[in-house]
């Protein structure tokens, strides 16, 4: 049997029967959520598991099993590509919400309509993971709003604060403009193709490579700039992930900008408009994209995302607020992976830095949901994020201060953690392929670096009034964070073996030297 | 069986290391003493005030949280980590390609968990200490990083099989290349290190974050019995190390060689010279700086290091990398 359609089938299936079995009562309905989001863990570490023993992509085509339609040579169903890179995001994505559920039962506790909320969490998760699951580009953009939308309604979920409402209603602007940019895109690659299926679709700008497809890329990966949050076009993102719950901050910082934003851009660089494939043709004389300015576009955002993510980290003194500035920063170090593996392709250096994109994802979307959790711990707990009142927390919230450190020391980049690795691999190919991009990498470190001692000294320091009366909080909100602190450490420890088994087969994957993308779907089509 | 071997190496080089620190600091103290005219206390003096600390009540101030108990335990382990990357004579235990940034980490490290500690204590005194020692951090080691990296540049160049390990120091060094550039930066870089191993080791000029008569030991006002006996030893074992990659970088030759030995017996003539070496350096750069110079306010310090070592470690890193680009003749 194959598991991939349960991927989808079962949060939907818990997000639709959740105002049902909210009915017999709240207790049940967070039972539901915890069990639903469970098994898709479980079913996304499967795939994971399948793809990455068989290392061949995995497809799968909706309501029949084979994409060809009748009487017509080319895929007209929708079809699912699951590589390497898909099924670790949806590993990512499907852990991280289970544990952001599981955090929940405890911190929104206090909220009311909250069949609502499991409701939207579900959703969320399953539209990030249609994301990185499909195959079929309007297929993406569909699950992209799935996602885009239950993440506007839970950023503005508890609506009787000011901030909740005006972030989300900023988001919401910004987010939709995003969104129909990318439908323009899509719009103009079908008009111009008469596809939509991914694989196919870039089989086919590549015997054609028109300025139309040219427009639609621009247009393409402006929207998803925007959606990854990316300088200049950040700024929703820094009031959104204050304002939502923290445990939904955790997945929209962990994941919605990963698997919204610098997935999709990868997917579409090196899945629809493929440089190795370019350049082949370009070695035959024939008309082919040269990819390189658009790496060096990415490459220009990526440097400026991260100087001014981490230095704006270093002046707030909301915690939330600077914790979510410190994403934008991390997102800079994986477009600059991406970028230098757009402009390096084919060389061993296009390789580390897509294997260290790769890694810094799966590890900053670990990392940054201890730190969002921490942060809902403290404001659970203390009721204020102002880093200005929160001094001397240590005293009375020991776990959460050693959390924290180690969140912030594995954010940071310091070697025994696991962000030291992926963090390294990006340093060394900026190095190896222009130095100038290694001095702005870590010229974005050592603002982080001041970032976080900054919030360390208020944790440690003298107490102050308003938490002299604090506890630690409960075991629903301590196990996930006690998981997340252990996954670091683990992944810190193995991390050069990580790399080498998972990451770097992953950054192959996706590179597709040999156009793996295109041969899965038509080594399909020809067995089926 | 390696595991065992490079254990037991790091055990005997942590209590051979933490001996030896422990009487320079009485060398010093004594040495310092004869500067000044007195008689100063007798060569094992820190042996003494290292057990009596150690059986002292530790007391722990009321507003202090779990990191001011976890710090020192930090400290003393994160020096001994640091004695398995410092070239003692020999290669570092754990020498790899890459080591010195673990080197240069460790040492950092270090230090931050001293800020860290001080800034757990709740003391004001410690804390203004704890800000003193961050500001000396960032300033300090810029100039030893660029003065290191380029001299290990420039070795990497050499036929090692290493590169920017500790142990290449071993295999090649940076007078026998021979050129007058790189003779001339290698002595820039040898006073640039030279006042770095003084802020390192905090004396002289830049005993700023200690500062008794400012504020009150810094960040060791609130340390005391057996916290403060592990901070001064794990401070002792980090001077050594310190000054011991002065040492492996300027002056890396053994006497093996020279008498003709091999194997175990080679390792210790090596390590007790390599020791002497450390003395030497420490009596300039820690006795002889602490006895003539006065402390600096932490503005001119940072001025100093910032307007003066930093350009003066680019001069030496410059000067390295004309010679081997060839710019001149």
């Amino acid at each position: 049997m194959n598991v991939l359609p349960w991927l989808i089938i079962t949060p939907l299936f818990g997000a639709f029967s959740m105002p049902v079995i909210s009915l017999l009562g709240g207790k049940f309905r967070e039972y539901w959520a915890v069990i639903v989001s469970g098994l898709t863990l479980g079913i996304a570490a499967k795939v994971f598991y399948t793809v990455w023993k068989s290392n061949e992509i995995l497809v799968y085509t909706l309501g029949d099993t084979n994409p060809i339609g009748n009487g017509v040579k080319f895929p007209i169903r929708i079809i699912w590509e699951v590589d390497l890179f898909g099924a670790l995001l949806a590993l990512t994505v499907t852990f991280v919400s289970f544990l952001a559920i599981l955090y929940s039962l405890e911190y929104m506790k206090h909220d009311t309509g909250l069949d609502k909320y499991y409701t939207l969490t579900l959703v969320l998760e399953l539209g990030m993971i249609g994301v990185v699951i499909t195959g079929d580009i309007f297929n993406f953009y569909v699950f992209l709003e799935i996602m885009s939308i239950a993440s506007y309604a839970l950023v503005a979920f508890r609506n009787d604060t000011w901030e909740g409402i005006e972030a989300g209603v900023k988001y919401m602007f910004v987010g939709s403009l995003a969104s129909s940019f990318i439908l323009l895109g899509i719009a103009l690659l079908y008009g111009q193709y008469g596809t939509l299926t991914m694989a196919y679709l870039a089989m086919k700008i590549a015997e054609n490579p028109t300025l139309i497809s040219k427009v639609a890329l621009a247009f393409l990966i402006g929207g998803l700039l925007f959606k990854s949050g990316a300088v200049p076009v950040h700024m929703w993102l820094s009031d959104a992930h204050p304002a939502a719950p923290s445990s939904i901050s955790a997945m929209l910082s962990g994941l919605v900008i990963k698997a919204g934003g610098v997935y999709a851009i990868a997917r579409i660089i090196f899945g629809i408009f493929n440089p190795g494939l370019h350049g082949y043709l370009k070695t035959f004389g024939m008309p082919a994209f040269n990819l390189n300015t658009l790496g060096w576009i990415i490459i220009f955002f990526a440097c400026l995302t991260l100087v001014i993510g981490n230095a704006m980290a270093v002046v707030q003194n909301d915690m939330k607020r600077l914790f979510a500035f410190s994403s934008v920063g991390q997102i800079g170090y994986i477009l600059l992976g991406f970028g230098i593996g757009i402009v390096a392709y084919g060389d061993k250096i296009g390789e580390i830095a897509l294997t260290g994109a790769v890694y810094h994802i799966v590890n900053h979307a670990v990392i940054k949901g201890l730190l969002f959790f921490i942060a809902g711990a403290v404001i659970h707990q203390v009721g204020t994020k102002n880093l200005n009142e929160l001094s001397g927390l240590a005293r009375r919230m020991p776990f959460t201060t050693i959390s924290f450190i180690i969140g912030a020391t594995a954010i940071i980049g310091l070697p025994p953690l696991n962000g030291f690795a992926s963090k390294w691999l990006i340093y060394e190919s900026s190095a190896m392929y222009n130095p100038i991009l290694a001095v702005v990498a870590v010229i974005g470190t050592v603002f982080s670096l001041i970032a976080y001692t900054r919030v360390l000294f208020t944790f440690l320091g003298v107490e102050s009034e308003k938490v002299k009366m604090v506890k630690e909080p409960g075991t629903a909100m301590i196990v996930p964070m006690l998981v997340l602190v252990i996954i670091i450490l683990v992944m810190g420890i193995f991390s050069w073996q990580i790399s080498d088994k998972i990451m770097l087969p992953t950054a192959k994957m996706l590179e597709q030297l040999n156009g793996e993308y295109i041969m899965a779907l038509l080594k399909f089509i020809g067995g089926g | 069986m390696s595991v065992l071997y490079t254990t037991v190496g790091l055990i005997a080089v942590y209590i051979y290391v933490s001996f030896v620190s422990l009487v320079w600091d009485g060398l010093d103290r004594k040495l310092v003493a004869r500067m000044q005219r007195r008689v100063g206390p007798p060569l094992l003096q820190p042996f003494y005030d290292f057990l009596k600390l150690v059986g002292k009540e530790s007391i722990i101030p009321r507003d202090s949280n779990k990191m001011f108990e976890a710090s020192p335990i930090l400290a003393l382990a994160a020096s001994i980590t640091l004695l398995a990357y410092t070239p003692i004579g020999f290669g570092p235990i754990l020498a790899t390609k890459g080591d010195v940034l673990v080197f240069i980490y460790l040492l950092a490290l270090i230090a931050f968990i001293r800020v860290i500690g001080a800034v757990s204590s709740g003391s004001p005194y410690a804390q203004i200490g704890a800000q003193r020692e961050v500001i000396m951090l960032a300033s300090r080691e810029a100039p030893m990083m660029l003065g290191l990296f380029a001299i290990l540049w420039r070795l990497a160049k050499l036929d090692v099989e290493k590169p920017f390990s500790l142990e290449t120091l071993y295999q090649h060094n940076i007078w026998e290349i021979g050129t007058p550039l790189t003779i001339v930066g290698s002595l820039v870089l040898l006073i640039v290190f030279i006042f770095w191993l003084a802020s390192e080791i905090e004396v002289g000029y830049f005993n700023i974050p200690e500062a008794e008569t400012e504020v009150a030991e810094g960040p060791m006002a609130e340390y005391s019995g057996r916290d403060l006996a592990l901070f001064k030893l794990s401070n002792s074992l980090k001077e050594y190390a310190s000054a011991s990659l002065v040492v492996a970088v300027f002056f890396p030759w053994g006497l093996s060689q020279y008498l003709g030995i091999s194997g175990i017996e080679a390792m210790l003539v090596d390590l007790v010279f390599h020791t002497i070496k450390v003395f030497v350096i420490l009596f300039v750069s820690m006795s002889l700086f602490r006895a003539i110079t006065g402390r600096l306010r932490v503005t001119q310090a940072v001025n100093l290091f910032w307007s003066r070592i930093l350009p003066a470690s680019m001069i030496g890193a410059i000067l390295l990398a004309i010679d081997i680009l060839g710019v001149i003749g």
